[in-house]
């Protein structure tokens, strides 16, 4: 403990990248078992947290694995075994690791896993997106998704606080964009150990669900079948794991709020409204896209332009009444998608929005934009012309839907 | 409990009526041998008459003289020469006989097993008779607690359940066990609904994260002091050898301190009698079935103990419940290794419903299979190489063993061909390793210090950089 | 008044099966075991041996003291039953006490029955069928130089023998054509009688003793030809009766000894017998008759004991088989089975060698008995091959010509 509540002492202000930033907020959070296994663009943020407990700064057991599937795989072990489990993926790896990931939430394990997101194969790509993270979002993990490099560093004991809540008990992602916030250098201020611990406080993650010779218990005994109480038991499992997803929309604000509180740092925990007061037409972003769509509203408001933005933070649980909210009074929204929902084939973000607004007593239009693929940037201009596409919209013009913004990019 | 003994076993098929034994006993004995072997049904088998030392023995009852007695420290039936009367009618209460009247003497003879070191046993060359210590073993662990519930929901004579029953009664409540899916859950080992099957610490994983789930527990456990418990799998040759592999191979290479037992049923029996890697060519399956096209499985099993020689693992063993002392030693040592590293125990098991055995007979296919060399018994440290635990010399046919199974039912004399070539071919390979290993760590002591081919060099580690299309 | 869930009359093999039987399945029911010996349980067969003095009358104990304290067992010795009241579950016992019983066990065993022979009611004879009887007859023994034997059964032969081996002059009468009629057949008789005469045994044989008479010294037996048979000692061995008459009255159905059925019960709910009380199934002739011997007396304990201790698991009795072995001035002889029989259906293989004899009873390749002299085989294998009923067919010749090899192959194969 002392070794690195000494180290982030001495350097409490670090110029560093998202995946040190995450590798640093899971060090603060003194997990008992990280397993890691490397993939582009995660591949730094585990060798940060190698090297921290070769240098002694981690007092954790290092898993270096044979594969993703086993990263969390020995994670469920510790974890029901009593311990604070860390890791975090990308893409194929998510994807390899589907099979105990899917099974997380089930056993109610409250463990934190950085997702580096990032397009997944075919074609062929190891570059940012959100594909692998929104592939997965009805799995039952929480996902958290960050902005900024502090963010990313300050949302992982938060996922841990959310997470280990007793009404909770489920596993969180805190996401992060592979590429922009994993490779982007920027400020971060560490907060200090002591700070982090008593927000924390004591661990107890196995209470419901436990391997241990001193509580023998069979831990995930079968259920279902055609009849008795075998089918019930397992409608009681799964109404649970929705419970604690409800219970989580409170419990993330709080924790945020505590936060904030003991570092100053208050950051939105479900969704962030900015200049949205006296907005006639919204952009719906998520993660490090907002920074430059956050630009291209102040541009456009120079114009004279009412446009505001909604940025959501918290993907799972799906804060739809905040959402429904913050946009009942727009005239219409542009949804910013990295990630693409085959089927309805448009952005899932975009989806998920037009879900909530049912519960509006007014239809608003909405328009899916779907940029940002295999690490495309998009820029202030690509979101001035999504607020131009919006602004027609809201004039009762037709704009087809979905509009890939980088599909012409040079 | 009552207690059980040694006693002395025969395996007819390896009897060749040498009669040394019999000239042993007479010897020893000075007079007429007490055990008797009598040509049997076929051309060169051999049958055996001796002293069961029955448990409620009929010689013992009809005795008018009180002159035998069954003796509750060793076992023995004892005879007292002094109270005896020579009525002979002890010999008409014995459906062996095993006690009669010496035609030297005029008195009755029977075994009286040497005092715990029987002649006949040491003289006999070819292993035909045994002096088996199962009793002891019952001794010491028949008392022990029994770690599952009753009324498991095993098939018949299933060789997996005894297994089980075995294993965890030996290791005991600090412990923490996995059971992957398949039979062992299946019947019961993780409960239904809510409620246990066993009274230590219990899960399913997933068919393909045991070993890394283990992985994670021990090293937990570790981390925080808790040392002594023995953190286990009882998982099938499908979650092992297969789709499990991975995780089995990881956790070898990282020297994970786990007990991982793998009971081989040769297939995915829980869910249909599928193949697996592990599955012996020849053998019907579900999925490797018989018809005009297809003869069974066309390939050849996986050796998986031999992988994980490969994998230097701190154990490796296989054992057979036809030979429960071995078993039982070699769970000690397993146990043991598991404290230290990666600790591999790969049980054979014949499944009677899978492989169409009679449940009475499986633990006579399980001796068939050791018998004729179609499993081998070993075990292997990286310290000590591999030794056989039991010899493979003088094989009965693997025909002989074959025919007890009723998927191989179908084989023709080509298969059965191929199966004894390969089983040679094994037998060949792993007497090579016996030797190879020794001679290999005789090389390294003997290398100078400079040489330049030293086996123990370790060389410079290499970094790959990771691209994942 | 004493009362037992379990009590049991007689102490001796079938009621000791009965109790080991029970024990298993019940170990803390109570028990109480009545016998009319004053002496701790034996067995009747060894008896020849403690009047010849090579068995001590200490040492012929089956169970002593601490077995029945360590078993839960009541032992009531040298006290008679006289009475059973099956309505009120109750025996009577010669002391007066009654004891009340849950289950009750009739294994009063056999007496020596006593033929209604003019005079002999009026002169000292021996019987052996007790320890005191024993110990009566070795005391008497060396006092006398003359014995007459009344019967050539299997108690009379071997008193007979014991008496010749004593030097006593020894005379013995048996109505029958042969000695043991009954359990073997004439040609094996013959080389046993041989072994007597050789011994200076006199075998009046085909003879009925018809008077008996005091002398001034010792005794006279004359017998249906007229002649005198003198002797200082009479030991009338002429047969048993089972020990049935304290159940006069009880309505325990008794013909020539108590009835069973193939779980050895009675007529009477509650009340079992065995051993040579009973008259239950016999293998050969699926009749019931009172077989007289140590393994039907044991195997009927035993059964009778599980049942009464209530086992689910039990299968009704096969059947008692004859099985017998003896030895006569140092040369035995064994028959199993129906050893003696003969003609319609039956094939017997005769071997008569100088050095032995041996009989061989087969009937559709199934053996059905066998008997020697000077050639001992497996009697267990044999009676497991006759109550299997173990088709032969495939090693008859083998079998004939080597009983003992091919028994015990085929008791290896059995049982492995
Ligand atoms: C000399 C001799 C030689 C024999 N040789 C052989 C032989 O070689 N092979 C063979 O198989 N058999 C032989 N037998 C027969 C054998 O001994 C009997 O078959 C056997 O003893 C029967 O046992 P049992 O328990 O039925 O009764 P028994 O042995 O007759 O015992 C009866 C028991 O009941 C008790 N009893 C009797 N009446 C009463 C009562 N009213 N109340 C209370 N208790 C009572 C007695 O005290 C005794 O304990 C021989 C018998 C004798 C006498
Ligand atoms: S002599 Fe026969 S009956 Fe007696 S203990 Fe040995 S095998 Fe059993
Ligand atoms: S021969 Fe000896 S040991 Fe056998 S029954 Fe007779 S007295 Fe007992």
């Amino acid at each position: 403990m002392s070794q690195a509540a000494a180290l982030s002492r001495d350097s409490r202000t670090l110029v560093i990248d998202g995946n040190e930033a995450a590798a640093w907020g899971a060090a603060l959070s003194r997990p008992d078992v990280v397993a890691v296994y490397p993939i582009t663009p995660q591949s730094s943020l585990v060798e940060y947290l190698a090297k921290f407990i070769a240098e002694g700064k981690m007092d954790a057991e290092l898993m270096d694995v044979e594969g993703e599937h086993s990263v969390l795989s020995v994670l469920h072990g510790a974890c029901l075994a009593g311990g604070r489990t860390y890791s975090a993926t990308s893409a194929q790896g998510l994807a390899y690791m589907f099979e105990p990931y899917f099974r997380t939430p089930g056993l109610r394990l409250p463990m934190v896993v950085s997702l580096v997101t990032r397009d997944s194969v075919t074609p062929c790509c190891v570059w940012g997106g959100q594909q692998d993270a929104m592939t997965v979002k009805e799995v039952g993990w929480i996902q958290m998704y960050c902005e900024t490099q502090q963010e990313i560093c300050d949302s992982i004991p938060i996922a841990y606080k959310v997470a280990e809540h007793a009404d909770v008990m489920l596993p969180v992602n805190v996401c992060h964009d592979g590429n922009y916030l994993s490779y982007g250098v920027a400020r971060v201020d560490l907060p200090e150990q002591e700070v982090v611990d008593a927000f924390l406080g004591e661990k107890n993650v196995n209470w419901h669900a436990c391997l241990d010779p001193e509580r023998p218990m069979a831990v995930d005994p079968l259920t279902g079948g055609a009849g008795g109480a075998g089918p019930s038991m397992f409608v009681r499992y799964r109404k649970g794991q929705c419970a604690g997803m409800s219970a989580a929309l409170d419990v993330i604000v709080a924790a945020h709020e505590d936060w904030g509180r003991r570092t100053g740092r208050y950051w939105s925990p479900l969704i962030e409204e900015y200049r949205m007061e006296d907005a006639e037409v919204a952009l719906v972003t998520i993660g490090s896209m907002t920074g430059a769509a956050k630009d291209a509203v102040d541009e456009a408001r120079l114009d004279g332009r009412r446009v505001g933005l909604v940025k959501i933070k918290t993907f799972r649980p799906f804060p739809a009444k905040a959402i429904a909210a913050a946009l009942s009074k727009v005239k219409a929204i542009g949804v910013v998608d990295r990630a693409v929902n085959f089927g309805w084939n448009c952005g899932p973000v975009f989806q998920e929005v037009l879900a909530a607004l049912y519960a509006l007593p007014v239809r608003v239009p909405l328009v899916s934009f779907i940029g940002g693929l295999a690490g495309a940037d998009i820029t202030p201009e690509h979101f001035a012309r999504s607020i131009a596409d919006t602004i027609r919209l809201a004039a009762g013009e037709q704009v087809s839907s979905p509009v890939w913004l980088n599909e012409f990019d040079k | 409990m009552s207690i059980a003994y040694d006693t002395i076993a025969f395996r007819s098929a390896k009897c060749d009526g040498c009669g040394e034994c019999m000239k042993a006993c007479a010897a020893v004995k000075q007079g007429t041998s007490r055990i008797s072997i009598v040509p049997g049904a076929r051309d060169g088998a051999f049958e055996m008459a001796l002293c069961r030392q029955c448990g409620d023995p009929k010689c013992v009852m009809v005795c008018p003289a009180g002159a035998l007695s069954k003796n509750a420290g060793n076992g023995i039936v004892d005879w007292a020469a002094d109270r005896c009367v020579d009525c002979l009618l002890c010999t008409s209460g014995c459906a062996y006989g095993a006690i009669s009247a010496d035609p030297i003497g005029g008195r009755v003879i029977k075994c009286d097993q040497c005092g715990g070191d029987p002649a006949c046993v040491g003289a006999c060359p070819t292993d035909a008779l045994e002096w088996g210590s199962a009793g002891s073993i019952y001794n010491r662990f028949g008392d022990k607690e029994d770690m599952f519930v009753p009324g498991l929901a095993g098939c018949q004579g299933c060789n997996s359940e005894l297994i089980m029953r075995h294993v965890m009664r030996r290791i005991g409540r600090n412990s923490v066990l996995a059971t992957p899916p398949g039979c062992i859950p299946g019947m019961g080992s993780v409960g239904y609904n809510g409620k246990t099957g066993t009274k230590v610490p219990v899960f399913h994983p997933l068919l393909t994260n045991t070993a890394s789930m283990l992985a994670g527990v021990r090293r937990y456990y570790d981390k925080i002091g808790r040392k002594d418990i023995v953190v286990m799998a009882l998982a099938g040759d499908g979650g092992t050898v297969d789709c499990g592999f991975h995780a089995v191979s990881g956790a070898a290479e990282r020297g994970e301190k786990i007990l991982y037992i793998c009971v081989d049923n040769e297939g995915y029996m829980n869910t249909g009698m599928q193949r697996s890697g592990a599955t012996p060519y020849g053998s019907w399956t579900s999925t490797t079935p018989v018809g005009d096209k297809l003869k069974g499985k066309t390939q050849d099993a996986k050796n998986m103990p031999m992988i994980m020689v490969a994998h230097r693992a701190a154990y490796v063993a296989t054992a057979s419940t036809a030979y429960m002392e071995e078993l039982y030693d070699k769970l000690d040592r397993a146990i043991e290794a598991s404290f230290h590293g990666f600790s591999y125990l790969h049980i054979y098991s014949p499944c009677p419903t899978g492989w169409r055995v009679p449940a009475n007979k499986v633990i006579e296919a399980c001796r068939l299979s050791v018998e004729s060399n179609f499993v081998t018994l070993w075990e292997y440290t990286p310290e000590a190489g591999l030794r056989f635990t039991r010899s493979p010399d003088r094989p009965v046919p693997v025909v002989d063993y074959a025919r007890t199974i009723g998927k191989y039912r179908h084989l023709d004399a080509d298969q059965l061909a191929h199966i004894q070539a390969k089983v040679d071919e094994q037998v060949a390979l792993l007497k090579r390793l016996a030797g190879e290993v020794s001679a290999v760590s005789a090389a390294r002591a003997a290398a100078p210090e400079d040489s330049s081919t030293s086996a123990g060099a370790v060389p410079p580690p290499l970094r790959h950089e990771t691209f994942r299309p | 008044m004493p009362e037992a869930k379990y009590l049991l009359v007689g102490s001796s093999h079938a009621a000791l099966e009965a109790l080991r039987a029970i024990r298993r399945l019940d170990p803390d029911g109570s028990m109480a075991m009545v016998t009319r010996d004053g002496a701790l349980p034996y067995s009747p067969t060894v008896l020849p041996y403690v009047m010849s003095g090579r068995s001590r009358p200490d040492a012929v104990i089956l169970r002593d003291r601490a077995f029945f304290d360590e078993v839960g067992c009541r032992f009531v010795s040298g006290v008679a039953a006289t009475g059973l009241d099956t309505a009120a579950r109750s025996v009577r016992l010669a002391d007066g006490t009654q004891w009340r019983y849950g289950r009750l066990l009739v294994a009063t065993g056999a007496a020596p029955a006593i033929p209604p022979i003019p005079g002999l009611d009026t002169v000292a004879f021996h019987v052996l069928r007790t320890l005191d009887d024993a110990v009566g007859l070795r005391a008497r023994m060396g006092l006398a130089r003359r014995a007459v034997v009344l019967g050539a059964g299997l108690v009379g032969l071997h008193a007979a023998e014991t008496l010749a081996e004593a030097g006593l002059s020894v005379s013995v009468i048996e109505m029958r054509g042969q000695v043991l009629p009954g359990y073997i057949d004439a040609k094996a008789s013959a080389r046993i009688e041989a072994a007597f005469a050789g011994h200076g045994v006199k075998l009046l044989l085909g003879r009925t003793a018809t008077r008996v008479a005091a002398q001034d010294v010792g005794i006279a037996v004359t017998t249906d030809d007229g002649r005198t048979v003198e002797g200082d000692l009479l030991l009338v061995a002429t047969g048993v009766r089972p020990v049935t008459d304290w159940l006069a009255g009880s309505g325990v159905q008794v013909e020539r000894g108590v009835l069973v059925d193939g779980f050895l019960r009675t007529s009477a709910a509650d009340v079992w017998a065995a051993g040579d009380v009973a008259q239950g199934l016999d293998f050969a002739s699926g009749t019931r008759q009172v077989l007289g011997i140590i393994p039907t007396a044991v195997e009927q304990g035993r059964i009778a004991g599980f049942d009464m201790a209530g086992d689910a698991g039990q299968k009704p009795w096969v059947g008692g088989l004859p099985v017998n072995t003896y030895r006569f001035f140092g040369r035995p002889a064994v028959s199993v089975g129906q050893a003696a029989a003969g003609g319609d259906g039956f094939e017997v293989v005769e071997q008569d060698l100088p050095h032995l004899y041996r009989r061989i009873v087969l009937a559709g390749d199934r053996l059905v008995g066998i008997a020697s002299v000077d050639d001992p085989f497996d009697a267990g294998i044999m009676g497991e091959l006759i109550r299997r009923r173990v088709d032969l067919a495939a090693v008859k010749d083998a079998f004939l010509a080597d009983p003992t090899a091919i028994g015990r192959r085929l008791m290896s194969e059995q049982w492995r």
